[in-house]
């Protein structure tokens, strides 16, 4: 049974043991045992997907759509992330896998890395003309912003306001497609394929505008099987790819998705990148202090070595990177987006946010500040009561959570299993 | 004031760990938003204490950041066992350091650490000895900063 939230990321309660793997894993601390099942915290949870990794049971699910929710829409269009050209050998080019995409039942596949180029050039034009305040921070990836929200709400300002790629391709095809088609808008669904569950969310809830372009995203993992399957089954494709390459990809986007890959495309900037969650978060707080303003701009990946590490891909990140990189090689790293088509769209705002991201305040410990600093002082007093063994038997990822969730009414001092032996 | 209406917490600095620089003020940053402190005054004081934090890292053998909490203030006593300063004016001049090349090397020293705390607290008073140690202590506002 799956529990409806605001978040991708289920617990599956048959497969969960209540084990205590993802309490350790969770960046924020979001999750908890309760009645021997793990439980994901709303208010606390960014959807990063790091507990699907860390959990033996696969019981951690990402509500991402499935390929037969696609019945309702007449007219179907995949968008598929870059890195999932990292996931097949190397000898399956970038439009086999597109064409396969085709063969399953998409009507139309968009090639992702041409708009990832162009997203690149708007975010250097935007470094040059707005020189405060610094670092930017890069909004590609949608954790990213969320734990921003959350965590560094003074950094909101920080986020360069243009739109990721899947977004603006997806805008593209939402204005041309039912003109061209002659197919009425409703009718058509728009689909992301990606290597994780937070763009799920991030076209459900999305943060800089009222709607998404996109209907939908459908996980690498999902869609991986049907892809290897239509592979095999039409090798013809393969010679037809080789004499007939119909597609135009870009190195420069094809890098994207990997750590750095935006950053290489902003030659003229000093630029950071950094990946993975406890580095992004290492980062941030330094950012918040006042650091790093010598730096332009600032690309963090929640994800190890990026999107190529995401929760929901299937091949290693290590493979999968390299494969993409031998790709931005032979594709060679050389601009096909025209920069006078970038500085059109760019003047017609038509790559920016809709509206600003604002904090999302996390709630106090009391909204009254004479009653916060009381439970406070309660909360140091039990801390020094426990012991100290951060186990999670209790339920709570360590010592120090258990004692703000005893104080929050979220949990008890006897949920303890050391405060129990002492007592008897 | 009565004793149940400040907190109070002792965060000891290691001088001379670079690696875990700014790990402190971190946790009063923390700390601070989880009071339900307004982000201005927050940011403020993380500023504040990092920067002393940071001139204990650099400058003394150890030394402890001793954080209050009343409904009013937030008040940041900070201690160093350490060379103490000579001269204090200059020492809260901008741009005025006495830190080395190493520590320069690695981004830390440009002389803004002391304008800096000053800048960022409503009271601040320094004082200081000579080859025993020195003592900040920051007085921040919370009063008049609406809770947003």
């Amino acid at each position: 049974m799956i529990k409806k939230s605001r978040h991708a990321l289920h617990i599956n309660v048959d497969k969960c043991a209540g084990c205590v793997h993802c309490l350790g894993a969770c960046p924020t601390k979001a999750i908890r045992i309760k009645n021997e099942k793990a439980l994901i915290i709303d208010d606390l949870c960014i959807d990063c997907g790091e507990c699907i990794r860390f959990c033996p049971r696969d019981a951690i699910e990402s509500q991402t759509t499935s390929f037969s929710d696609l019945s309702v829409f007449k007219y179907k269009v995949a968008i598929p992330a870059t890195v999932l050209y990292g996931q097949f050998d190397n000898a399956t080019l970038p439009s086999e896998i597109l064409f396969a995409l085709r063969r399953i039942g998409f009507d139309t596949v968009y090639e992702l890395s041409t708009v990832s180029e162009l997203n690149n050039a708007a975010l250097d034009k935007y470094i040059h003309s707005h020189p405060k305040p610094r670092p930017l921070i890069a909004s590609t990836c949608p954790v990213v912003v969320r734990l921003i929200q959350r965590r560094y709400p003074t950094l909101c300002d920080f986020i360069v306001p243009i739109e990721p790629p899947r977004e603006i391709a997806a805008k593209f095809l939402r204005a041309n497609l039912p003109r061209v088609l002659k197919v009425a808008p409703q009718d058509i669904g728009i689909i992301h394929i990606t290597p994780c569950p937070a763009k799920m969310v991030s076209i459900n809830y999305p943060v800089s505008m009222e709607k998404s372009y996109l209907d939908g995203a459908i996980s690498i993992r999902d869609i991986y099987k049907p892809i290897l399957q239509a592979l095999r089954q039409s090798k013809e494709d393969t010679v037809m790819c080789h004499l007939f390459p119909e597609t135009l990809f870009s190195g420069i986007g094809l890098g994207t998705g990997l750590s750095g890959g935006e950053t290489r495309g902003l030659k003229n900037h000093r630029t950071v990148a950094v990946s993975g969650i406890q580095d992004t978060i290492r980062v941030l707080n330094q950012v918040e202090l006042g650091l790093l303003k010598d730096v332009d701009l600032l690309e963090c990946m929640i994800c190890p070595d990026g999107c190529v590490g995401g929760p929901l891909a299937v091949e290693n990140r290590f493979l999968a990177k390299s494969r993409i990189l031998r790709l931005v090689n032979q594709v060679g790293e050389h601009t096909v987006v025209d920069p006078s088509d970038m500085s059109l769209l760019y003047q017609k705002d038509f790559l920016s946010f809709r509206h600003s991201v604002k904090p999302v305040k996390a709630p106090p410990l009391d909204t009254d500040p004479v009653r916060a600093i009381q439970k406070a002082k309660q909360r140091n007093k039990l801390f020094k009561q426990l012991p100290a063994k951060d186990c999670g038997a209790c339920g709570a990822p360590d010592c120090r959570t258990l004692a703000d969730d005893i104080i929050r009414g979220r949990a008890l001092l006897e949920d303890c299993p050391f405060m129990m032996k002492e007592k008897k | 004031m009565t004793e149940d209406t400040s907190f109070e917490q002792e965060f000891p600095v290691k001088g001379g760990d670079f690696s875990r620089a700014g790990e402190v003020s971190c946790e009063i940053k923390n700390l601070l938003k989880e009071l339900g402190l307004s982000t201005q005054v927050v940011r403020r004081a993380a500023i504040a204490s990092y920067e002393a934090e940071l001139n204990v890292i650099m400058y003394a053998q150890e030394g402890s950041l001793d954080l209050t909490v009343t409904p009013h203030h937030i008040r940041i006593v900070v201690e160093d066992r350490g060379p103490g300063i000579k001269n204090i004016k200059q020492a809260m001049t901008e741009g005025y350091s006495t830190a080395t090349t190493e520590m320069r090397e690695l981004g830390f020293g440009a002389g803004m650490g002391l304008p800096n705390i000053k800048k960022n607290t409503d009271k601040f008073r320094i004082t200081s000895k000579v080859g025993r140690g020195t003592r900040l202590e920051m007085i921040i506002l919370t009063d008049g900063h609406p809770h947003d």
